[in-house]
């Protein structure tokens, strides 16, 4: 599953990250590694993905929401 | 907290030594949002400068300040969340950092948000400069209900910590302490723990075995390593002039092999939480939007509310505007008076005309200026101060994206309908440069005020009822020459490793700082005036001297020019008086209506003309009989496709900083602007 399937108010733990080294480098530069959690806040169409991480309110665009993956904690 | 348990010696409180002219260098380091501004403003006050890195497109900030009799100069250094190469901005604060000319570095860090923020000192660790942290936003963490003790973190870093509130006057004492005692110990930061934490990833000992025989200035072999196994394209271009082929090679491999940027990050992450164990309590901080996010990120609401919120933004601005804006047209208007003067002293005509129609027409149009420039970087300013600003980028992301811009670029558009200087110098919250220019170069084909008062007028006097339709078919021309401009444009300006999305922070809304913001939006206004001054005064006298005629308008240079070359602007549908009325208008676009009345009409000159003198009483009869239709659509056309004016051109260099591509986009609306008016006439011919 990737961060961008998640429904707004659902948390997760990232679990992996794909990409070319320069997305890496930025997406890890934000807080987001593997073992990380994250709450989805919104997610809208044509839209970035909102979420909360580290205590940080986060806008990540949706197309690369789709390289990371991430297994969804039961509430 | 104060850090002076590192320095044996209290300070040599006023100690004034003239000879020392600068004491020392910091170098301002710390992620978006952290307070960096807040801080180098508060310290420099007006004591800034703005200008370019020496041969980059990027922007710099240095700025002075004196402390107990000695002065210090201050960099702010650009870049996003990390020190990885992934844009010039950080290779400028690389370099900078580590090339001497930086006595130490002040790391912000935000102590609502410590341990995310802690990345940037996480990523700094290695390099061999002196520094010190500053734990930013004290007061914002108070309030989430964190204790955070600078003392546990300072005994495991090694280097002075402080707890600090930016905007907070009262908190600079200790600033400078820890300043001043920094400096005198030249404190490097500890990070054994760090690298124990590296040693854990693959490859990463043999590397660093490697790397520890060639020595990069001012960076450790660890540094290197761990930079070459996230694939940093300079570190890594650096080794590879370096190593021999085959320790290269075995670099390489090694860092394939690694897990690359996330075992490193990783790592990071888990030194940060090493350094925090102990020194923050944890604190539960919601995890929700509030009202006001809930409207700006909403599907359908977010742009409207939006763009709402700009626009009630600028109206309110023109209140502070407006007496400047009117402190410029009086200064137009003493051009009567004083002509009256200097004729009376008899002064020579040509003189008393550059005095007034030069000197004291460039000073109405700068101050005039000013007026605008302190209203847009007061609300674009105020705007990203309390947070909206990247709530704009997060809704428009997508739509602005389409033209290989930031979601922040709506808004110089937004201020372009009705002033493109004003468009041009908002556009200064663009922080990637190629953008910047993109956006400026866009946004002067939205037509400005200035042509709407113009375009109805001429519309309707030469096609009465069908003008509506004309305005439609101009905004659809706008559109599309926006769309075909930004491919243009956008080649040569916007780097495909730009055009990532956005991954970006939304700050919390911040109380705005008036104190400060009004310093920066001074400053600014200060700035401005004196770039843009030389600008326009070039401009006008260039002006000036090719349509000086002493009398009448018909001897000018410009008017025998435009005789002669009509043979080819008549191709463009434009007889000389309608070209150099489009020439005109490229100076001001509510002149142009005044140049032709002065050409058809045969009195007064071209320069008071395009500078607004009044309009012959029966201009619209005098259009009608000298200009036929193909040619009044033409020329429509052109002048609200043609470059703004002078003072958006001031502007846009102000914002560039390069006279390339200033001249590149004026000379590119110059042509497109005729060709347009080609295609128009030509309809027209068919039409009528
Ligand atoms: N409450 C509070 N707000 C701060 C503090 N420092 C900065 N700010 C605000 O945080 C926002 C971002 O600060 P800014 O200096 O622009 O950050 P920069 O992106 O690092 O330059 C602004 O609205 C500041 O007024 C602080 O210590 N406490």
């Amino acid at each position: 599953m990737s961060l961008s399937d998640l429904k707004p108010n659902t948390e997760a733990i990232i679990s992996g990250i794909n990409g070319d080294a320069r997305f890496i480098s930025r997406i890890t530069s934000i807080g987001l590694t593997p073992g990380c959690r994250v709450t989805v806040i919104k997610n809208d169409k044509n839209r970035p993905v909102l979420m909360y991480s580290r205590d940080t309110m986060i806008a990540v665009n949706r197309r690369e929401c789709a390289d990371i993956r991430v297994s969804e904690i039961n509430a | 907290m104060s850090g002076c348990e590192y320095c044996d010696n209290k300070s040599e409180k006023g100690r004034k030594n003239s000879a020392d002219k600068n004491a020392a260098t910091i170098a301002l380091l710390g992620q978006p949002n952290s307070g960096k501004s807040t801080l180098f403003n508060a310290l420099t006050g007006l004591h800034q400068h703005v200008g370019n890195w020496p041969g980059k497109t990027v922007e710099q900030k240095t700025g002075t300040f004196t402390h107990n009799g000695k002065s210090y100069t201050i960099a702010d250094l650009p870049g996003s969340y990390s020190m990885s190469a992934n844009s010039d901005e950080e290779v400028i604060t690389r370099d900078f950092i580590t090339s001497d000319e930086a006595d130490i570095v002040c790391i912000l860090a935000d102590s609502s948000q410590l341990e995310r923020s802690l990345f940037m000192l996480a990523d700094y660790a290695g390099i061999n400069v002196p520094c010190f942290l500053v734990l930013n936003m004290a007061d914002v963490a108070r309030q989430q209900g964190k204790q955070i003790n600078p003392q546990t973190i300072e005994a495991k870093l090694g280097v002075p910590v402080m707890l600090f509130s930016a905007p907070d006057t009262k908190s600079y004492d200790t600033f400078y302490e820890t300043l001043e005692c920094a400096l005198r110990d030249k404190p490097y930061l500890n990070v054994s723990t760090l690298e124990n934490e590296y040693k854990n990833i693959s490859g990463y000992n043999e590397i660093v075995e490697i790397l520890s025989e060639n020595d990069r200035h001012g960076y450790t072999p660890m540094w290197l390593a761990i930079k070459a196994m996230e694939k940093d394209k300079v570190v890594l271009d650096s080794l590879k002039n370096t190593l021999s082929l085959d320790r290269f090679n075995r670099v390489e491999s090694l860092s394939n092999q690694s897990g690359g940027a996330i075992a490193t990050g990783s790592a990071k992450f888990a030194w940060i939480d090493g350094i925090l164990n102990g020194a923050v309590n944890k604190a539960d901080v919601k995890k929700s939007i509030g009202k006001l996010d809930r409207i700006f990120t909403h599907k359908f609401w977010g742009k409207p509310a939006v763009v709402l919120t700009v626009l009630i933004g600028l109206i309110a601005s023109f209140i502070p505007a407006m007496p400047l804006m009117a402190a410029g047209m009086g200064i137009g208007a003493l051009k009567g008076p004083v002509l009256t003067g200097l004729t009376a002293i008899h002064c020579p005509t040509f003189l008393s005309s550059i005095i007034c129609d030069v000197i004291i027409q460039s000073m109405g149009f700068v101050v005039q200026m000013l007026g605008f420039v302190f209203g847009v970087t007061l609300v674009f300013g105020l705007l990203e101060e309390v947070g909206i600003m990247a709530r704009i980028s997060f809704v428009f992301d997508n739509t602005m994206g389409k033209l290989g811009l930031q979601g922040k670029s709506v808004m110089p558009f937004l201020v372009s309908f009705g002033c493109t200087m004003g468009g041009a110098a908002g556009a200064r919250v663009i922080d990637n440069w190629g953008q910047k220019v993109l956006t400026i170069a866009l946004a002067w084909a939205v037509p400005c005020g200035a042509t709407w008062a113009i375009v109805p007028m001429l519309s309707t006097t030469f096609f009465g009822a069908w003008a509506p339709l004309l305005i439609a078919v101009i905004l659809m021309i706008m559109v599309l020459h926006i769309w075909i401009t930004g491919k243009i444009f956008s080649r040569g300006l916007v780097k495909a490793e730009d055009r990532y999305g956005m991954i970006m922070e939304l700050p919390p809304y911040h109380k705005p700082k008036w104190g400060s913001l009004m310093r920066y939006v001074f400053g600014r206004t200060k700035d401005t005036f004196f770039r843009v001054t030389k600008v326009i005064l070039i401009v006008c006298f260039v002006f000036w001297l090719i349509s000086y005629s002493g009398g009448d308008a018909q001897e000018s240079f410009l008017a025998k020019l435009g005789m002669l070359i009509e043979p080819v602007t008549k191709f463009f549908g434009m007889p000389w008086q309608l070209f150099i009325a489009f020439i005109a208008s490229s100076i001001g676009k509510e002149g142009a209506v005044g140049v032709l009345s002065a050409l058809y009409s045969g009195s007064g000159s071209v320069i008071a003309a395009t500078s607004g003198a009044a309009v012959a009483a029966n201009i619209n009869e005098l259009l009608l009989a000298n200009i036929a239709k193909p040619e009044a659509l033409a020329f429509i056309i052109a002048v609200t496709f043609n470059m703004p004016c002078i003072v958006a051109l001031a502007a846009t260099y102000q914002e560039i900083h390069s006279v390339k591509w200033t001249a590149l986009i004026s000379i590119y609306y110059t042509i497109t602007a005729l060709l347009l008016a080609f295609a128009a006439y030509h309809i027209g011919l068919l039409i009528w």
